[in-house]
């Protein structure tokens, strides 16, 4: 039998100091919908759980103040879903949020558990990579802020310290003529872990032909991290929306990407299927911006 | 390893139950409350065959642990055995022979009950959103299809 030991917090404090002081090996568990298939898989043993599902009053919100946008940690996908936050040029979150899990998991898997899994299966870091999306994280001495795109080290590994608790993400709306868009591909539609999964927002100038911001962020760029796509980026920028631009910035994505072959897919196919996407991504942008298509 | 006092509130009754920290809600609901509609397929979160309700939301129960759910609402298959919306599905699921094996039913018959409660006229593809976390392995999705969208109708086809 194991002598996993589980501590429920009475409230924020409390973890922060339980996790402030404790030297055994602590996981956070929020919904569990991704530690706990690992702890069964015997993929990661801690000696503590740390309980911080009923923290919802403190960390489970979606609000809209000072042209930001604020999710708590413990916000669930279905919270997104259901929220009115997330059409028109934010739509892309919801799109990310649809083809999430499956109802079972979406109602209860959390942003912040998301984010902190950091694996490059995960559905919503891409989102929030291509909305330069920054993280509070909070311990006994206060808080920072990091961004998510430095947050993300390695695969599974964070830049998060163990005396740490992520307790909200947060992103600007896309700037003046801005849109987002989010494509998956996955064995099967649903219920599935992704293969590629790649976000844009793109903003365009007053003229609607001139890329002002692109930001593509995949599940992979190097190895299994997700990351911002830089040097795709940087090509873009001031770029006119067109067949021969798109064409570079797939070439450009191309040299860019450096993916191993796993049981999922080769890192050959990875690299095709992150071109196709990112010209229905620009595409997709651009339509919804009225501009070029 | 100490056990834990919880209490959690399953199809109307209040349970207190003693919990190790990797007891997990299937766990209780089916060895301590004897609640054997709740299947255990996969244990990671790919099959949902152990689906029920907590707080009104479809979950699945050997993804969450039982000391997560002190003071909670659980509903499983048994709970809502003489419910009229879930006596309907009962009826359409029999009436389409959406059941081979039947170890899929039970989860498929909870997250019908809870589309049924949003959508009395879902479409095929709303359908297919309500049970993907389901799998079935035997009957083929479409007689269960068809059984769903029937049995959200408030009138008997």
């Amino acid at each position: 039998m194991s002598s996993l030991e589980l501590y429920s917090p009475t409230d924020l404090n409390d973890a922060l100091r339980f996790i402030e002081h404790e030297d055994r090996n602590v996981a956070v568990i929020a919904s569990g919908t991704d530690l706990l298939p690992r702890m069964r898989k015997r993929q990661v043993s801690p000696s503590v759980l740390l309980d911080i599902s009923s923290f919802t009053q403190d960390l489970r919100y979606i609000r809209r103040s000072d042209g930001k946008i604020r999710l708590g940690a413990l916000t669930t996908v279905t919270d997104l879903l259901e929220s009115s936050l997330f059409g028109d040029e934010l739509s892309m979150v919801r799109e990310a949020a649809t083809l999430f899990g499956a109802p079972q998991v979406r109602n209860v898997a959390t942003v912040g558990g998301n984010i902190c899994s950091a694996a490059s299966s995960e559905d919503l870091i891409p989102v929030f990579m291509a909305l330069d999306a920054d993280l509070k994280l909070v311990s006994m001495n206060g808080e920072r802020t990091v961004h998510l795109r430095d947050f993300i080290v390695g695969k599974r590994e964070t830049a998060m310290r163990p005396s740490e608790i992520l307790a909200e993400v947060s992103f600007g709306l896309p700037e003046g003529h801005g849109w987002t868009a989010y494509e998956k591909l996955g064995r099967r539609n649903m219920l599935i872990l992704a293969i590629v999964n790649e976000a844009l927002a793109l903003t365009l100038e007053d003229d609607l032909q001139t890329i002002r911001s692109a930001r593509v962020a995949l599940n992979r760029v190097s190895g299994r991290i997700p990351a911002p796509a830089t040097k795709t980026n940087d090509f873009l920028r001031g770029k006119r929306v067109s067949d021969e631009t798109i064409a570079q910035a797939q070439r450009v994505l191309a040299s860019e990407l450096s993916l191993s072959n796993d049981f999922r897919a080769s890192g050959a196919y990875r690299v095709e299927v992150a071109q196709v996407f990112l010209k229905r991504l620009i595409e997709r942008c651009s339509r919804m911006i009225g501009g070029p298509t | 390893m100490t056990k834990r006092a919880v209490t959690v509130n399953v199809n109307g009754t209040e349970h207190p139950v003693q919990v190790d920290a990797p007891d997990r809600l299937i766990d209780v609901l089916r060895d301590e409350l004897g609640l054997k509609s709740v299947k255990e397929g996969c244990s990671t979160g790919d099959c949902g065959i152990c689906a029920v309700l907590v707080d009104g939301r479809l979950v699945n129960s050997c993804l969450m642990l039982a000391a997560q759910c002190d003071g909670r609402r659980v509903t499983t298959l048994e709970g809502l055995a003489e419910d009229p919306s879930m006596k309907r599905f009962q009826g359409t699921f029999i009436a389409n022979n959406a059941a081979q094996c039947g170890f899929c039913t039970p989860a498929m018959l909870m997250a019908s009950w809870d589309l049924a409660r949003h959508n009395a006229e879902p479409s095929d593809e709303q359908v297919k959103v309500a049970i993907s976390g389901i799998l079935c392995r035997c009957t083929g999705y479409y007689q269960i299809i068809d059984s769903v969208r029937q049995g959200c109708r408030k009138e008997r086809p």
